[in-house]
């Protein structure tokens, strides 16, 4: 995978809270001195919030559709 | 059903979500029903209730926060009531207030619900190919493995691969949004 994707899996780690204590440590470290890399962890937080809701919706159309399956 | 079934209709409900949902919505859906009427509500306020039960059921299987000690239906059939009884207080405080001049300044601007739609948005921006992997893994908590199998992909980890171009796509997408809600 090219740099940037191993960041993003890097930081999904962070934020699984599945990475070693030694990698944990180094993310912490970078996170303190790098505002690009803040941005970037605050940006990833809000995709997956945007996933989060999207798949609400969606699901909620299933269930509508089972809905007018079974009842409608 | 037992405890052990349960958790079978866990795994179930993540690997074929539909038939598993149309089974569990044919088993409750009626209890409910007959419930939230016989409460002073309406099919509509039935199906509502029931529809937001099945979703934090759902979400709980997901991140694996539910240890059901009962079946399915009357774990849902628990949470349908409290939510039924909850809205009626709810609708119960709302008429003692409706005598009230209302002041045009609290009217709801629907600023609120603004945020939510446009994420929302982003993701349907990302093309479908790309919505429904990221939406199958992180929200369906579907395997990589199934992923991979019904969008073409020869290998776990291509899938893998194309998981996070997605996700650093839609990452790129609400970055701006990131710059407001979280300034350093």
């Amino acid at each position: 995978m090219r740099p940037e994707l191993e960041e993003v899996q890097l930081l999904e780690s962070y934020l699984r809270g599945t990475l070693s204590e030694e990698q944990r440590i180094e993310v912490n470290v970078r996170l303190l001195w790098n505002p690009d890399w803040q941005q970037k962890l605050a940006a990833q937080k809000l995709a997956y919030q945007a996933l989060r809701l999207a798949g609400r919706q969606q699901l909620r159309r299933e269930l509508d559709a089972i809905y007018l399956r079974l009842f409608g | 059903m037992n405890a052990t079934q349960s958790l079978s209709m866990a795994v179930d409900l993540l690997t074929d979500r539909d038939y598993t949902m149309e089974r569990i919505y044919a088993k409750t859906y009626p209890m409910v029903r007959h419930y939230v009427r016989e409460h002073g509500g309406s099919e509509e306020d039935a199906k509502d209730v029931f529809h937001e039960a099945m979703i934090i059921y759902y979400e709980k299987t997901v991140q694996q926060q539910l240890v059901l000690t009962s079946s399915v239906s009357t774990y849902l059939m628990g949470i349908c009531k409290n939510r039924w009884h909850q809205e009626l207080e709810k609708r119960s405080r709302n008429a003692e207030l409706v005598d009230n001049p209302v002041d045009p300044i609290w009217e709801e601007s629907g600023m609120e619900e603004q945020p939510a739609l446009n994420l929302m948005t982003f993701v349907d921006q990302l093309g479908e190919t790309c919505k429904s992997i990221l939406i199958s893994f992180y929200y369906f908590g579907q395997r990589l493995e199934q992923i991979a199998q019904q969008h073409g992909y020869q290998t776990v980890r291509s899938a893998t691969v194309q998981k996070f171009k997605c996700l650093e796509r839609l990452r790129k997408a609400v970055s701006h949004l990131s710059i407001d809600h979280f300034k350093p």
